[in-house]
Order: C-alpha cells, then sequence, then structure tokens
C-alpha cells in the first residue's frame, strides 16, 4: 500500500483499538498495542515503513527520557545501600543468567546473547509503582526501597544497552564528552532558559529538550551505541527539575502517547512472528523462568540481608522480575542493527511481554503482603 | 441492628441510591456511616506519571461524587467518612470491610445485560457472595 495516509489510518486505527481495549479490560496500552501490532503484522500486512520506523524511534527516545525524569534522587540517596545492591543484582543476575543460557545452551553468538541477557534483565519501575499504589506499599520505606532499587535496576540496562554494541573509537569519546558536559549543564541551564521562555502555545521547551535528545541520539547513532542511552541520562539529570514541573512533563506524555508511542509499540508487535511463536513456545518459557529464578537468585537473599519479612522479600523480588518497555527496546536494538534475526527477536519480546504479566500475577495472589487502610485517606464530614 | 455500615460509591445512579438507603438507616439507628470509592488503575503502566495523572483524574470524579453526598447528610444531621482506594473493586472492598470490622455493606444494583453477567459476573455478586458481613442491594 503506497497511500500513506491510508497506511496512517491503519496504524492509527490499531492505536485507538488498543486503547478502547485496554480501558474495557483494565490492562496497559503497551501490553495491547504490542498485540494488535502483532495481529496487523501476522493477519493484516501492516507495514513498516521509513516514516513509521521515525516515528517509533522518537517514541521510544521521548518514552525513555520521561521515565528517566522521574527518578527521584532523594529517595535514591535515602535508600543508597539497600536499593543500591537490590538494583545491581536485579541487573546483574538475570543479565548473567541469561545471557549464559543463549551463549552455552542454545549456541547464539556472543553479542546475540548479550542482547538476550540485556532484554531480560529489566524491571518495570511503573508496573512496580502501579502495584504499590493499589497495595498503599508507595508511602512506606520497604515500597520506596522497591522502588529505587528499580530505578538502579534500569540504569543498568541502559548503559549496557549503550556500552556494550558501541565502536570504540573517536566518535564514541565524542559522544561520551558532548553527554556529560551537557549532563552537567542542563540542570543548571534549563530552569532559568525555561523560567525566560517558558509557558507559551508555541511549546519552546518541548522543543528544546527534543533538540538535545536528537542531538545526542545522532552522536550516539555515530558512535553504535543507543539513542536511549543519553535520553535516560538526561531525563535522570532533569527528575528534580521535572518531578517540579509536571505540567510540562505532562505535556509530553501527551504528545509522547498519542501518536509516538504507539508507533513504537505497534512496531514492536508487528516484528514478532506467529510462526516462531508457535514452535518456540517452550523456549520462550524458559526464558522467562531463567528471568524470574535468576532475579529471586540475586535479590531475594539481599531482602534477607536487609531484614525483609519473608512474605515481603519473595514480593519484591517477584515485583523486579516484571518488565516491558526497556525489555523491547533492547531486543528492537538487537533486530534493527542486525545483531539478532526476527526469531529471535520474537522469542525474546514474547519472554519480555510474559515477564510483564506472569511474575506480578503470581506475586500478588500469592505472596501480596497485606493491603494497609491508612486512616489519612479518611476525609471526615 | 448495625453499627457500622459502608456503602460503595462508585459515582453510579445505582451508588447513590445505596447511600441514600444507608444514609436513612443511620438516621435511624446512629450507625457510624462510611463510603468507600474504589479506583481501578492502570496495571502495567509505561511511566509513573501516567499512573499519578489516570489517578488524579479518578480521583476529581470520585471526589465530587463525595461532595453531593456530603450535602445530602449534612441536611440529615449524619457523619459520613469517605475513603477513596486504589485497587480492585471487590477485593479492596472485602479486605476493607475485614481491616475495619464493618457489619453492613451496601451497595446498588448494577443493570449489566444477562449476557454480561454470565460471562463477566458483576461486582454486585462478587461482593454478595464474598462479603464477611451482611449485604444490602438497593434497585
Amino acid at each position: 500500500m503506497e497511500n500513506v495516509w491510508l497506511v496512517s489510518a491503519l496504524w492509527i486505527g490499531l492505536a485507538l483499538l488498543a486503547s478502547l481495549v485496554s480501558i474495557r479490560v483494565g490492562l496497559s496500552v503497551a501490553l495491547m498495542e504490542i498485540l494488535f501490532g502483532f495481529f496487523g503484522g501476522n493477519f493484516l500486512g501492516l507495514e513498516v515503513t521509513q516514516w513509521v520506523t521515525y516515528l517509533a524511534g522518537v517514541g521510544a527516545i521521548v518514552l525513555t527520557f520521561l521515565a528517566g525524569a522521574e527518578i527521584d534522587p532523594k529517595i535514591i540517596k535515602k535508600h543508597f545501600w539497600s536499593s543500591t545492591s537490590i538494583g545491581v543484582m536485579g541487573f546483574f543476575a538475570p543479565f548473567f543468567g541469561v545471557m549464559l543460557y543463549a551463549r552455552f545452551a542454545l549456541g547464539w553468538s556472543w553479542p546475540q546473547a548479550e542482547i538476550a541477557g540485556i532484554s531480560l534483565s529489566t524491571t518495570s519501575v511503573a508496573v512496580v509503582y502501579a502495584v504499590m499504589i493499589e497495595t498503599g506499599f508507595n508511602t512506606t520505606e520497604l515500597g520506596k526501597i522497591i522502588l529505587a532499587a528499580c530505578f538502579i535496576n534500569d540504569i543498568g540496562t541502559v548503559l549496557a544497552l549503550g556500552v556494550l554494541f558501541a565502536n570504540y573509537n573517536l566518535w564514541l569519546v565524542l559522544f561520551a564528552a558532548a553527554t556529560i558536559g551537557l549532563l552537567f549543564l542542563l540542570p543548571r541551564f534549563i530552569p532559568w532558559f525555561f523560567k525566560k521562555v517558558g509557558n507559551r502555545v508555541s511549546e519552546p521547551e518541548i522543543k528544546f529538550i527534543l533538540l538535545v535528545l536528537f542531538l545526542l541520539g545522532g552522536l550516539g547513532n555515530i558512535a553504535k551505541s543507543e539513542a536511549v542511552l543519553p535520553a535516560y541520562l538526561v531525563g535522570m539529570f532533569l527528575a528534580p527539575f521535572f518531578l517540579e514541573e509536571r505540567v510540562l512533563a505532562q505535556r509530553m506524555r501527551v504528545i509522547a502517547f498519542a501518536i509516538l508511542t504507539p508507533f513504537y509499540f505497534l512496531k514492536a508487535g508487528s516484528l514478532i512472528k506467529f510462526e516462531t511463536l508457535v514452535s518456540a513456545f517452550g523456549m520462550i518459557a524458559v526464558f522467562l523462568g531463567i528471568k524470574m529464578a535468576t532475579k529471586i537468585t540475586g535479590i531475594w537473599p539481599l531482602t534477607k540481608a536487609f531484614k525483609f519479612e519473608r512474605r515481603e522479600g519473595i514480593y519484591t523480588t517477584l515485583m523486579m522480575s516484571t518488565g516491558l518497555t526497556f525489555g523491547s527496546i533492547s531486543a528492537l536494538f538487537g533486530l534493527s542493527n542486525g545483531i539478532i534475526n526476527q526469531d529471535q527477536y520474537t522469542i525474546l519480546v514474547s519472554a519480555v511481554i510474559g515477564s510483564a504479566l506472569v511474575p506480578t500475577m503470581i506475586a500478588q495472589r500469592w505472596f501480596q503482603p497485606k493491603k494497609t487502610f491508612p486512616k489519612e485517606n479518611w476525609l471526615k464530614w | 441492628m448495625f453499627k457500622k455500615i459502608l456503602v460503595g460509591i462508585d459515582g453510579s445512579t445505582g451508588s447513590f441510591k445505596a447511600f441514600d438507603r444507608a444514609l436513612e438507616m443511620a438516621k435511624k439507628s446512629g450507625a457510624e456511616l462510611h463510603t468507600v470509592t474504589v479506583e481501578e488503575l492502570p496495571r502495567n503502566p509505561e511511566v509513573i506519571g501516567e499512573l499519578i495523572e489516570e489517578k488524579e483524574l479518578k480521583n476529581g470524579v470520585a471526589k465530587r461524587a463525595i461532595i453531593q453526598l456530603q450535602e445530602k447528610a449534612d441536611m440529615k444531621g449524619v457523619e459520613v467518612n469517605s475513603s477513596i482506594y486504589a485497587g480492585h473493586e471487590v477485593k479492596t472492598i472485602i479486605e476493607f470491610i475485614s481491616a475495619e470490622g464493618f457489619d453492613l455493606l451496601v451497595v446498588g444494583f448494577m443493570g449489566h445485560s444477562a449476557l454480561y453477567d454470565r460471562v463477566m459476573g458483576s461486582t454486585c455478586q462478587s461482593l454478595v457472595r464474598l462479603a464477611p458481613c451482611s449485604v444490602l442491594v438497593v434497585k
């Protein structure tokens, strides 16, 4: 189909359907978009054009930036040792476990095994936070430690993706220097600059953020690194500012969720091959099992060391076994750069999707700590 | 007589009817009157901001409903404790009843189609089945 508007209508129509279904069933729109993308790619001939790839790429960058901009440095500072050790282990245990399985049991090449390790090393901060709001744990110290550990875990994933496949040459030095320089300057420059030019209909703030992200993403591309690395780091360094400026973050989210991330998740789903999904179902289950088992092996003993109750420890471990966005970004990076093939991509993304659902279901069904009903929530009339 | 009454409020006409009935009962018997609103949030959000935004949106709707109920309770001179929690509607209400020791749950009847009720089951049915106290369904 060459008619760009009809192709657009098909993509945005699927995005709309995904939104409607997600509202109805109460599951994330991202999961639904992946599902509809899978359906479109396998049965409707959904075409991944160049402009779709561009919009999807921008979607991944902006989404990563927004995720980085939610890292509250105060929480990490307050619970530095417990959250760092749990977060670091939460990254390394599945990374090595999955990578070694892919390399030695399945015979994947080292770069392919590394992509597998990175894709399944992730955790989903937002999923963990959603569960915490439901249980009331977001206000407790335990909840804050878990959340901080998830942030650390994700930093590990993004760093690995940005560093492992880079070309170690002068471009990488330039990219690193530009990133470090901007990370140092932006938290000082942006509050001043936005105060001068902000709150206009022409949205100069958002344009400036996009300029920085594209510039660093471009330099990263030349160095064969990944554009989401600087996006996450810039977000992280600007987090104190963005946590205050919630309207700006909301406006960026509106843009991202309306016309950028649907293309990303639909594309991610459209590249999942139905035949591989069926034929490699067992392998997908094994990958998911290894992710969960290594997270348990790595994190659970630490929760004991930090004097978590048994139930809370298992709950924390299972929460940290979740993952979706960074897992799919890592697998798609591997596919787009020719590191893994479409069958391997299908296996990895399916395991990532499984990790968004299975650990949360097990945690909530069997290990959920008692829900609290704080009296502060009561409004007396 | 009942000493501690809980009304489930979801902003629907049915839940408002349930509140009216509970208010009458509380006025007559002097029972404590509570309302609970449960917000179902997205299970797998992409970013935390998405969740916070959704919660604020739902909080706004719930608070508007609660203010209307407050006006009714004020007119009858009955004190009401209202609370809003996030989670699965049925599970949260059942746990709240157990935690706070309510002896009556009052809910509005939701008029789904017979097919919907058969396939999905209704919140109302689940509450009647699982609540650890008496349940009054107001039609």
